[in-house]
């Protein structure tokens, strides 16, 4: 079976070698857990980023939708994994309308 | 729950030269894990890839693979296939490759249904030479050879391949990848000639001028083009127009797979059996 | 091999027969008139000894799948006529520069295009020497007599594996389809003398398929037996991956040149028909003529002689690459040399760049029919 074993209390993570910035991933996720950041040095000027790993509810979307072996997810085994809540659909809605980068002045609701 | 690719990648050929969010990685992905499910050997598997992004396809796996000249790729692995009738033979070919310059091989195999299993990544334009119409171009979009607009008709892959004869055809898109490696499961345990068209991504190319600008407006756009089989059968002619259905959309296990019956001549030679006649098949035409 | 036995056949089915004794277990191709039978009798040959034969949907499938075959390890062979190898070329090319070994027999038939399908001509040699764009040397046999279209086979089979690539083995539509007594090797002889190609068996870790000498070929191990590597028509590098890297590339296309051209003594094959004893004197006549016209060339020298004049044939059995040391040493003893093809000077002007002399005399014939004897006989006391 080919596996990967995920980081220590890791839910997902990123290859920033492999990855070219193409957004999908952030736009599957339903959770805001990740988002593109500026990186001057890549090609489009940007890089992949999780910025909110608790949100993360393990639904695999981000590995599935990923077309170049930059992300991958933990098992349930590996990690707890959280429920989705309104504060992630909210900010993950914020990432989507900002060019799939959170807003600079983003205020979580708590 | 990570599924490790690199055990089947040439790792050192990582990233790949496709564009980003190109939908040809997440086949490649769901490709490499229907291999897994099935646990063929690496040694026991060919990849004969054709000319065109898709072509690349063959030198990222570990497996035996070729890549052929443009539109080539079903008959160098019937050649393979015959030769080897005990392995696993794939083609992946773009539809410039398979549909126009490749369109007679497509068609021959799928005729003499070879246990061989097709995937033709569709993303309706030839994308390595830069835009140029492919078969499966939409009517009106711009290419850079007809920037006036594309005038040629459309072919409809899976029909072309149901009625050349292939015994398992399916269509599937990179939007639903699950269901993509799924198919590719059955395909390749499907004995017989198996065509899989998976519907992928090119904004660069296709969709930079046609209003698709990113990868996500191109994803959505082939989202609002395909419905499930079963949604699709119960459509009248006008709501069927502009949607392809997906899913397996024909599955014949009873068809004589082509190694068989060279099988059986074979026998007829060495005195085995008696000369094949009309007798032998249901179809007398 | 000094033991023979006689067989009574046609030059197609010959070659066909000579495919299998020589361990060929695959072929593919399409009918093309005056080829079609070496098809014909291969296809009830193969299977019965577990082989496999099949009839592609075209020419161009015909070859794609006998490459993909070899790329197995299979030694693999194809029947063509010219219109063939014309649609074959691109394919070639690829088996080229991949380095593919397999076997291509064209029984020539007159051109250029649909041509004379049912009449001969030698039309194609130029196309032998080029079949496909870019740089890489052909090697091209070509068989003068009924019995050459078994041992020239056999001889292809083994070149193809010892330099891994193409093979081209001319007939004519005379040669293909005379019916008549050929004396040929035993099988065993035939089979004594197989040399499959190398193979490496070390770890496969260690294996680089395309990583060789400057003047030998790759090392090919068939698909399927634990060496994984790639197949492409691209310029690659030791894997066989793609790569446009400089040296590379250079190093690459002058290996695909040299493996053949610093090996000649390998390839080179003539025959030297009552040269004996010509030293160089006025009046002696060299002829040059390969394929089926030298079998007329033959019997006009007969003629000839009798009529007073020495005259003798120099025939390249492997037409590419040509014989130049020979051509140049004969050509630079002997004043009047005829060169007599079915076609319009495209060996001659071989033979030309060879010798460096332009006075080389012609007898071509482009209509379809045989060159008689009578007519090389007429032409020598014309011109000279």
């Amino acid at each position: 079976m080919a596996v990967m074993t995920a980081p220590e209390n890791t839910p997902v993570w990123v290859d920033t070698v492999r990855c070219k910035a193409c957004d999908i991933c952030v736009d599957a996720c339903p959770a805001g857990v990740l988002s593109m950041q500026a990186e001057p040095t890549s090609t489009l000027g940007a890089m992949i980023s999780v910025i909110a790993p608790d949100s993360c509810i393990g639904c695999n979307e981000c590995e599935l939708s990923c077309p170049d072996f930059a992300i991958y997810v933990a098992s349930k085994k590996e990690f707890k994994f959280a429920k989705l809540t309104g504060d992630a659909k909210a900010r993950q809605e914020a990432i989507a309308n900002n060019g799939f980068r959170l807003p600079t002045d983003y205020k979580e609701a708590n | 729950m990570a599924f490790n690719y690199d055990q089947y990648l040439r790792v050192e050929k990582m990233p790949t030269l496709w564009c980003w969010g190109c939908g040809d990685g997440v086949i490649l992905k769901a490709f490499i894990r229907a291999v897994e499910k099935l646990n063929i050997s690496k040694d026991d598997m060919c990849v004969v890839s054709g000319i065109g992004c898709s072509g690349r396809f063959s030198s990222y796996v570990d497996f035996n693979t070729v890549h052929t000249t443009h539109g080539r790729t079903v008959a160098y692995a019937t050649g393979i296939k015959l030769a080897n009738p005990d392995k696993h033979v794939v083609c992946v070919a773009g539809d410039g490759d398979a549909l126009a310059i490749g369109g007679n091989h497509t068609i021959h195999g799928c005729r003499r249904n070879i246990d061989i299993t097709m995937i033709i990544i569709n993303n309706f334009i030839y994308g390595l030479t830069n835009s140029q119409t492919s078969p499966t171009t939409p009517q009106g979009m711009w290419t850079v050879s007809q920037k006036a607009g594309n005038i040629d008709p459309t072919f409809n892959t899976c029909d072309l391949a149901i009625a050349s004869g292939a015994s398992f055809v399916a269509r599937e898109n990179v939007t639903s990848p699950k269901k993509l490696e799924k198919i590719i499961v059955q395909a390749l345990e499907h004995k017989g000639f198996a065509l899989v068209e998976a519907l992928s991504n090119c904004h660069i190319n296709l969709g930079r001028k046609n209003k698709m600008n990113s990868a996500m407006a191109n994803l959505d756009w082939i989202d609002s083009i395909t419905v499930s089989k079963k949604k699709y059968d119960a459509m009248s002619p006008e709501e069927q127009l502009n949607l392809l259905p997906t899913g397996i959309l024909h599955q014949n296990k009873e068809v004589a797979e082509y190694c068989d019956m060279y099988a059986e001549i074979q026998k007829v030679h060495q005195g085995e059996r008696k000369k094949i006649t009309q007798d032998d098949f249901t179809k007398k035409i | 091999m000094s033991a023979t036995r006689e067989v009574i056949s046609t030059g197609n089915e010959l070659s066909a027969i000579a495919a299998v004794d020589a361990g060929c277990t695959f072929f593919g191709g399409y009918p093309l008139t005056p080829s079609s039978e070496v098809m014909h009798v291969i296809s009830d040959l193969l299977p019965k000894v577990g082989g496999t034969a099949i009839q592609m949907e075209d020419e161009i499938a015909g070859i794609c799948c006998v490459i993909g075959a070899a790329m197995g390890g299979a030694r693999a062979l194809t029947a063509t006529s010219g219109p063939g190898v014309s649609l074959k070329a691109e394919n070639l090319g690829l088996a080229q520069m991949a380095e593919v070994p397999l076997v291509l027999v064209n029984v020539m038939r007159g051109g250029p295009s649909t041509g004379l399908p049912t009449r001969v001509s030698q039309g194609d040699i130029k196309q032998a020497s080029n079949p496909s764009h870019g740089d890489y040397r052909s090697i091209t046999l070509c068989a003068g007599n009924l019995a050459e279209c078994y041992t020239e086979t056999v001889r292809a089979f083994n070149l193809a594996d010892r330099f891994m690539q193409p093979v081209i083995v001319l007939l004519d539509e005379t040669i293909g389809h005379m019916h008549g007594k050929a004396e040929l090797p035993t099988v065993e002889a035939v089979k004594a003398g197989i040399v499959p190609r190398k193979t490496f068996d070390g770890a496969p870790e260690d294996y680089r398929p395309y990583e060789c000498g400057p003047t030998e070929p790759a090392t090919l191990n068939p698909m399927f037996k634990g060496y994984r590597y790639h197949f492409t028509g691209l310029h690659h590098d030791a894997m066989g991956f793609p790569t446009e890297e400089i040296e590379t590339c250079r190093k690459l296309i002058q290996r695909l040149e040299d493996k053949v051209m610093a090996h000649q003594d390998e390839i080179e094959l003539n025959e030297e028909f009552m040269m004996d004893d010509l030293t160089g004197e006025e009046g002696e006549v060299l002829i040059i003529a390969y394929g089926s016209v030298s079998l007329a060339a033959k019997e006009a020298i007969r003629h000839l002689r009798a009529d007073g004049i020495k005259a003798g044939l120099f025939r390249p059995i492997t037409i590419w690459p040509s014989p130049a040391d020979k051509i140049k040493e004969h050509t630079s003893k002997i004043k009047n040399v005829l060169c007599v093809e079915l076609n319009i000077r495209q060996y001659t002007e071989e033979i030309e760049r060879a010798s460096s002399r332009l006075d080389i005399e012609g007898l071509y014939k482009v209509n379809g029919r045989a060159i008689s004897p009578y007519e090389i006989v007429n032409k020598v006391k014309e011109v000279f």
